[in-house]
């Protein structure tokens, strides 16, 4: 310790530009890493949640592009006769976000309310950690049975009513908490894997073929645009497309197990590969420079290193300090790296933006400690490859000529 | 050249170490025009692209570090060339004038990037302040070597 | 008196790119306990080449080496270097100091390589001492670059004998002294020889110094 502290104080920080130079390089690549990490890791996440819907006869719907939405053609009796034609001919999963309520809570967040019915709900196998599982079978003038995020579980307790303004019936309704769901369950958008709703705050509330009947256009339509089809066929998908663009005027694509593996792996895979080559290309590029640094830090102390080991360092003893050295030089980084992803998580409770706040240590959710982990990883591997080539470098002068510098 | 401080070696590495400034400039620069489909990537670059000053300003710390340590390295050169007869002005105006035309060139061929990719021929101006600056504060350093 | 140096050197090959030079060929030589050897010749035979084998410094070359008693060709380069800490003392050119350091500093720094093996007090007097003996006190915090060339040697002298070592290597230690430093150092690698039976092994091109050692060994040029 005491040789370590000398060689910190008397010889790296009397070259402190030098000391300056790796942490900033080094900051770099902890970035750079940091971010591909959390956007492969991201995707997969989506990628994996996708896998439980996407099974065989399973038809996921998608507006077309060239569709455009004409609300004058659009009207409550068309949506409910594509509701009733799928109530009668298919099995679906429903699910449709985004509709904000007021309901106060200790956080002071805004509250999403999330519709989704039995067979979506069943797909998903959300994981609770208090209460029991939704309930559908329920009237509308009862108390409906509802599943609500950590983040209220605190204001609304197990058993508890929440009063609420439902906008998609018009009237008042009476919520009933029957479960919590797991801290940080999420929902992963199915056209952008990487990007993420989380249901801190989000209250789920269970639909059922009255709830649908009796919604309003807007959430009807919009549950529509996500709807997936269970169990069914190529013909009777065709039948649904051609129904649904005589009576709402929109054109629908429902893309199936194997078109939604192709898509994944043409349009995800690619990118992710994308991404993974350029973050490696551009952390070598830094990896290069860092030994630059570290070689040049060599050529400016080479007279101090080798008259410490004139008068008794040895190679072994060097290599420790080096180590050290560049380990607390990674540490700090690797703390700027956490600050800043701390930052950016506790900013969406600063904001009131429920949709991404998060719980955890400093609000860090499994991914970001992932990625920290991945730069963690490459940090130790930088320094590996920095200490090794500055000993090398060292080794290569003799002590004598050294000393003589 | 003889009287420059500077070595064919040294050249290239400035040389080097400008270009890598500016040409990361121009990718990111490109990076923006790029027109991606894929939503992912889109989130991907924007990290890159929201701090692009502050990226490309981290790396020009590259250049503050070659400059530190190329005179270091020539404390005794200088020392030398002022026993013999020359000035520490006269040293000092030769490297920064030699720094300036590498600087110069790397410029100038990052505008010839710039008009081949059809961009603005001044986004990489900017840089050029900056590392001028490094320039005189680390020619304020030859003084320092004027007793070895 | 017990042998505390014995070196057979068959060859020491130096390479470059184009050529390869062979120096200090079948070269022999023991050395006892407290003994004074001046190693003379000209330039380019081998001193420093001979010295830095004999301190360990290099171990490159075709030979056996035993020293206090031990050969060294399998000793880990961890013992190596607690060696040259504690029991082999260099006295080199004044330059090699380190510029970012005090004089303080510079002296003291084979006690940062020793633990508390010594103790912490035991240390300190014998700073104390060393730096009296040297006449050095008014420099300690001073740094290299604001010394004197003699005041500097000193520096180098002190740094060198400050763990009392049992052997000391001292190359060329006066080559940029005036007469009076020069005679300063010479007086004080004899002092240290006479009070703690220190061998000494200096090289120099300075006969008059040479001949003052208890043997004189001249290098010549290998055929």
């Amino acid at each position: 310790m005491k040789i370590f502290k000398f060689f910190i104080s008397k010889i790296f920080l009397r070259k402190a530009i030098l000391g300056i130079g790796m942490i900033l390089l080094l900051f770099m690549a902890n970035y750079i890493t940091n971010t591909a990490a959390r956007s492969i890791l991201s995707t997969f996440q989506g990628y994996q949640e996708t896998k439980y819907i996407n099974q065989k006869g399973v038809y996921i719907a998608n507006l077309d592009p060239n569709s455009h939405i004409d609300m004058d053609v659009i009207n409550e009796n068309g949506t409910q006769v594509v509701y009733d034609y799928l109530n009668n001919s298919f099995h679906y999963a429903f699910y449709t976000d985004g509709f904000i309520v007021s309901v106060p809570n200790t956080d002071d967040m805004k509250v999403s309310l999330g519709y989704m019915n039995e067979e979506y709900y069943e797909l998903n196998q959300f994981e609770l950690s208090q209460g029991t599982d939704l309930d559908f079978n329920y009237q509308l003038d009862e108390k409906i049975p509802v599943l609500i995020g950590k983040g209220l579980s605190k204001t609304y307790p197990i058993g508890s009513t929440i009063i609420i303004e439902e906008s998609a019936l018009g009237r008042p309704v009476t919520l009933k908490v029957q479960g919590v769901l797991k801290q940080n369950a999420y929902h992963s958008n199915y056209y952008a894997l990487n990007s993420k709703t989380y249901y801190n705050f989000l209250i789920l509330f269970p639909v059922n073929e009255g709830f649908i009947n009796n919604a309003n256009i807007d959430l009807q339509l919009n549950g529509l645009m996500d709807v997936i089809i269970l169990e069914t066929t190529q013909k009777e998908i065709a039948d649904l497309r051609e129904f649904i663009e005589n009576n709402l005027g929109l054109k629908f694509n429902f893309f199936s197990q194997k078109e939604n593996y192709e898509y994944f792996n043409e349009y995800y895979l690619h990118s992710l590969k994308i991404i993974a080559i350029t973050a490696f290309v551009l952390i070598i590029i830094i990896a290069c420079l860092s030994i630059w640094n570290a070689l040049v830090s060599v050529r400016l102390m080479l007279k101090d290193f080798t008259i410490n080991l004139l008068v008794g360092l040895s190679y072994s003893r060097l290599r420790k300090i080096f180590y050290s050295y560049f380990g607390i030089l990674s540490f700090v980084n690797l703390i700027v790296i956490f600050a800043i992803t701390a930052c950016d998580r506790y900013g969406c409770w600063l904001r009131k933006d429920a949709t991404f706040a998060t719980y955890g240590l400093f609000c860090l959710i499994g991914m970001d400690w992932f990625a920290l982990s991945v730069v963690a990883l490459l940090d130790i591997l930088i320094e590996i490859v920095i200490v090794e080539s500055m000993l090398w470098r060292i080794k290569k002068v003799p002590i004598s000529l050294g000393v003589l510098q | 050249m003889r009287k420059s401080l500077f070595r064919i070696v040294d050249v290239l590495e400035l040389c080097t170490a400008y270009i890598f400034c500016f040409f990361l400039n121009v990718l990111l620069d490109y990076a923006k025009t790029l027109d991606l489909d894929s939503y992912i990537l889109k989130a991907f670059v924007k990290n890159f692209i929201d701090y692009q000053p502050l990226i490309v300003l981290l790396f020009t710390f590259i250049v503050i570090v070659f400059h530190y340590q190329m005179l270091h390295r020539k404390k005794a050169e200088i020392f030398c060339k002022i026993l013999v007869g020359d000035t520490v002005f006269h040293i000092i105006i030769r490297y920064a004038l030699d720094c300036i035309m590498i600087l110069a060139f790397a410029y100038i061929l990052s505008v010839l990037a710039n008009v081949y990719l059809n961009f603005n021929l001044t986004s990489s101006l900017y840089l050029v302040p900056i590392l001028i600056t490094y320039i005189l504060i680390s020619a304020r350093q030859v003084r320092k070597y004027e007793n070895f | 008196m017990t042998k505390i140096i014995d070196l057979r050197i068959k060859e020491k090959i130096y390479k470059s790119r184009k050529s390869q030079i062979s120096i200090l060929n079948d070269f022999n030589i023991e050395v006892n306990t407290g003994e004074k050897i001046a190693i003379v010749g000209e330039s380019g035979v081998g001193k420093s080449s001979l010295l830095n084998i004999l301190g360990l410094l290099d171990r490159n070359y075709d030979g056996e080496y035993t020293l206090f008693g031990s050969p060294t060709e399998h000793l880990l380069t961890s013992e190596l270097a607690q060696w040259r800490n504690q029991r082999i003392g260099f006295v080199l050119q004044e330059s090699a100091l380190i510029n970012s350091l005090t004089i303080e500093d510079n002296i003291k720094l084979p006690i940062l390589y020793t633990g508390f093996e010594k103790g912490k007090s035991k240390q300190d007097e014998d700073f104390e001492m060393v730096t009296n003996a040297i006449e050095i006190k008014s420099i300690l915090k001073k740094k290299p670059l604001e010394c004197s060339g003699g005041e500097k040697a000193r520096a180098v002298f002190a740094r060198g004998i400050i763990m009392k070592p049992q052997i000391i290597l001292a190359d060329e230690p006066t080559a940029s002294l005036d007469a009076e430093n020069k005679e300063r150092i010479v007086t004080l690698l004899f002092r240290m020889n006479k009070e703690f039976n220190t061998t000494i092994i200096t090289v120099t091109h300075d006969l008059e110094i040479a001949n003052r050692h208890d043997r004189v060994i001249h290098l010549e040029r290998s055929k």
